[in-house]
């Protein structure tokens, strides 16, 4: 299995090459049968990239050490899907994992636009085997994963304990799938721009791919957060390492460019800037996998530096510059249709937006790179830790949350007086009732304050915009109301879709704001018996146990848990020592729920049986990851296939073809 | 309204660009553009003058002493192995930060993270006290060097 696996891997970058040329000579010939040539070309790299994953899989699982990727990431002792998910847990199968990833998603492509867009495919064709070579060649020639051991191993290294944790099966899986998901609108930006096609139709074409990036990019940032919540030392939920940033910016770039499409859709503005913009979030997602798999900055996540480097800078300047080019090739075809009227206006708004995403992906970028930068002009190292992100990020997402309130049901054009009375009165007036009350309550903090404002704001608009949207249909119908509702959302569904994911956010943003600004922590040591107090919580340690498993020693602090004088549960806090490896994995305690977290780190211990604990309580964590949740409902929503739109992409290319036939006939 | 197809280009507007009202109606979203473009950068400046620290190796700190007492850099080394002491009934820690050849004493109260360990890679932020050692107040593990194994 291994030859075969090692094969089919060099097999398929020559295949990917292969039909990348021949797709190129295709487009530029016009000669129909190499583009149809490099369309299996591309089946059949995906057919081969599907064989050699599959025989690293065998390999995990068969136990197969004479691999030494295998036998670094794996041992005899693991569960099942661990083994499979050590399939990512080092670089070169990670490299194999984003080109079998991109070959499905190349796959899909080929078989929505069997009809369809068939002017734009070969240039699909040749940016999508394009990337996906230069992945197959890293994993190739560079990190093969089928590389033997030089010696003889009856025993693998085994997974590193820290990630033996349920992230390990979702984070860098869902974060693949945003980086490599945004290769597919990149691609249709290309197509558009070297066949002329410059109308909305490769925005509309790769709608669906653009939000099932974003979507994804998104969840794995939620998913890394989770992970780095309850993994000890990872710096809580963010902690901006640069491996973090890394996978922020293309998500902040690419939730830019998902807005300003719809300017290029409804008016035909922007549209220099939306390819300006999936440009960036196309190289910004390639160079975050490059610092994910480099050392070039330290972080927490590294792998490590090597010949990867290079060819990632290469790789990612000569996407900018090939796009930059035909961008700049196109510009005179690219003019706007319309102009912008008012400040006061939908469109401002989306500008005004697009300036902040933009903006923050920048500081991101800077506060990233700092080190880098000022290293090369004044020979030091200069770092800005999470401090400076803490500063810069907070007043943008706020102004971002205002935008959100006004943005969806403000005027197209320009907003009339009766417009913003009808549509913002209301919930202004509503909204300001919540920092009043939490004046009234005590809280002083001015954060605080102005967040629960704007995101009751956002709320109150949308929760408006809804309950007319019903009101309309009751009237007209007498739907009843849940029917009314569903009906409602069907009628629209990048509208509501969109509309419930803000409200994700303001969920997420409610959590972010309560827990970062009243988290509360006491630290001791205990003798059993003895109890810490935080907040109304009273923690009383019962003692420590210590004992063996089949892979690790258990030391476990337990604890019993009440609350103003009710007892509530028992609970552990625990620290397990591998065998295998040097470093403990800390779980910690963690009580959940709706309101706030306790959260307990045993953190150390003496000969006499004391403990040390360290205890927080962060309130409305659950928050962040609830918004995640209905941030997911409302872009499924949004992505729902729409018959309309697909007859309408349907009706236009018959179009493009009958006036093709009529141009060549005449 | 929506366009039925990109095939159709949206109405051009009426030939007003011509007059000051067009001008101010440009002039008034590159004012508004600039003004957010100018508060993020003041945004990012003063952050970074906040929060901006020397990022130092062993080495330079020792040799080249690019840090002063009590100036909060932070510094990156290896933990000497066989360096490590817990202070019992504390959170304190005390080791070594080396780069094989000097060392620096160290002490760190708080939590320490799992990554941590003798012989790894870490990254302290804090400052020197009078006395020669480097008081951390912030610790952070690199990921054991089992990420990316050497053979």
């Amino acid at each position: 299995m291994t030859d075969i696996g090692e094969t089919s891997l060099v097999v398929a970058f020559f295949v990917a090459l292969y039909a990348m040329v021949a797709a190129a000579l295709g487009k530029a010939l016009n000669y129909h049968d190499l583009v149809e040539s490099a369309r299996r070309g591309l089946l059949a790299t995906a057919a081969l990239v599907t064989l050699a994953s599959a025989a690293l899989v065998y390999a995990f699982v068969t136990r197969d050490f004479s691999i030494q990727y295998v036998y670094q990431y794996s041992s005899s002792d693991m569960s099942l899907p661990y083994t499979i998910a050590a399939w990512w847990a080092g670089q070169a199968g990670s490299l194999l994992l984003w080109a079998w990833v991109l070959s499905m998603m190349g796959v899909v492509v080929l078989w929505q636009n069997r009809r369809q867009n068939l002017t734009l495919l070969p240039v699909l064709l040749v940016v999508i085997t394009g990337v996906l070579g230069f992945f197959l060649g890293l994993a190739t020639f560079v990190s093969n994963p089928f590389d033997r051991l030089p010696f003889y191993a009856a025993e693998g290294e085994g997974l590193n304990p820290l990630l033996e944790n349920m992230g390990m099966f979702f984070h860098p899986t869902t974060l693949y799938l945003g980086y490599i998901g945004f290769t597919i609108p990149f691609a249709f930006a290309m197509a558009a721009l070297v066949t002329n096609r410059l109308d909305d139709q490769w925005v509309r074409s790769s709608r669906r791919w653009t939000l099932f990036a974003w979507l994804f990019l998104g969840l794995g940032n939620l998913f890394g957060a989770q992970w780095a919540y309850v993994e000890l030392g990872w710096g809580g939920y963010m902690g901006w390492d640069p491996v973090e940033n890394a996978s922020m910016m293309p998500w902040l770039v690419g939730t830019a460019y998902l807005h300003s499409v719809m300017i290029q859709q409804r008016r035909g503005m922007l549209k220099i800037w939306n390819m300006a913009l999936i440009i960036t979030t196309f190289a910004l997602s390639i160079f975050g996998t490059f610092l994910t798999r480099s050392g070039v900055l330290s972080s927490v996540h590294t792998f490590s530096v090597g010949a990867m480097g290079p060819l990632f800078v290469s790789f990612i300047l000569i996407v900018v510059a090939v796009s930059v080019g035909l961008l700049w090739h196109r510009l005179p075809q690219l003019r706007s249709e319309a102009e912008l009227d008012s400040l006061v206006s939908r469109e401002s708004t989306f500008l005004f937006n697009n300036l902040l995403l933009v903006g923050a992906a920048f500081a991101i970028f800077w506060g990233t790179v700092f080190p880098l930068i000022s290293e090369a002009v004044r020979g030091t190292k200069i770092t800005v830790g999470p401090p400076f992100y803490n500063q810069v990020i907070p007043p943008i997402l706020l102004a971002l949350l205002a935008i959100m309130a006004v943005c969806p049901i403000i005027g197209w054009r320009k907003a009339s007086r009766a417009n913003l009375i009808r549509n913002f009165l209301r919930p202004f007036i509503a909204s300001l009732a919540v920092p009043a009350v939490l004046l009234a309550l005590g809280v002083t903090n001015g954060w605080a304050v102005l967040s629960s404002w704007i995101l009751v704001f956002v709320v109150a608009t949308v929760l408006l915009e809804f309950y007319r949207g019903l009101r309309a249909r009751w009237r007209g119908r007498r739907e009843d109301p849940l029917r009314g509702l569903m009906r409602l959302v069907a009628s629209n569904k990048p509208r509501y879709g969109g509309l419930v994911a803000h409200l994700g956010f303001v969920v997420m943003g409610a959590g972010v704001v309560a827990s970062s600004l009243f988290s509360s922590s006491v630290e001791g040591t205990l003798r059993p018996g003895d109890s810490l107090t935080i907040e109304d919580y009273q923690v009383t340690y019962g003692g420590l146990n210590q004992y063996q498993t089949a892979s690790k020693q258990v030391v476990s602090a337990s604890l019993n848990i009440s609350r103003g004088g009710t007892f509530l549960q028992p609970m552990q806090a625990e620290k397990y020592y591998h065998r295998s490896h040097d470093n403990p994995v800390t779980e910690v305690g963690l009580r959940s729920t709706l309101m706030e977290d306790l959260y307990v780190i045993l953190a150390g211990w003496g000969n006499d049986g004391s403990a040390t604990l360290k205890i927080l309580v962060n309130p409305l964590v659950t928050w962040i990851w609830l918004g995640g949740g209905v941030l997911l409902f409302g872009t499924v929503v949004a992505m729902w296939p729409d018959r309309r739109e697909r007859d309408r992409l349907v009706r236009r290319e018959q179009r493009l073809v009958e006036s093709e036939v009529a141009r060549v006939g005449s | 309204m929506q366009t039925p197809a990109g095939t159709v280009p949206v109405q051009q507007r009426p030939a007003a660009s011509s007059g000051s009202a067009a001008l101010w109606k440009g002039k008034k979203f590159i004012i508004g553009a600039a003004v957010v473009v100018l508060a993020l950068a003041y945004l990012i400046t003063v952050g970074i003058q906040s929060s901006a620290m020397y990022y130092l190796t062993v080495e330079e700190f020792l040799v080249e002493e690019k840090a002063a007492v009590g100036q909060r850099v932070r510094l990156g080394g290896t933990v000497a192995p066989e360096s490590v002491q817990a202070v019992p009934g504390s959170t304190t820690l005390r080791f070594q930060v080396t780069d094989g050849q000097r060392n620096i004493p160290v002490t760190y109260t708080g939590i320490v993270p799992d990554a941590f360990r003798p012989g790894g890679d870490v990254i302290l932020e804090g400052a020197l006290t009078p006395e020669g050692i480097f008081n951390a107040e912030v610790l952070l593990a690199k990921c054991p060097s089992k990420y990316a194994p050497s053979l």
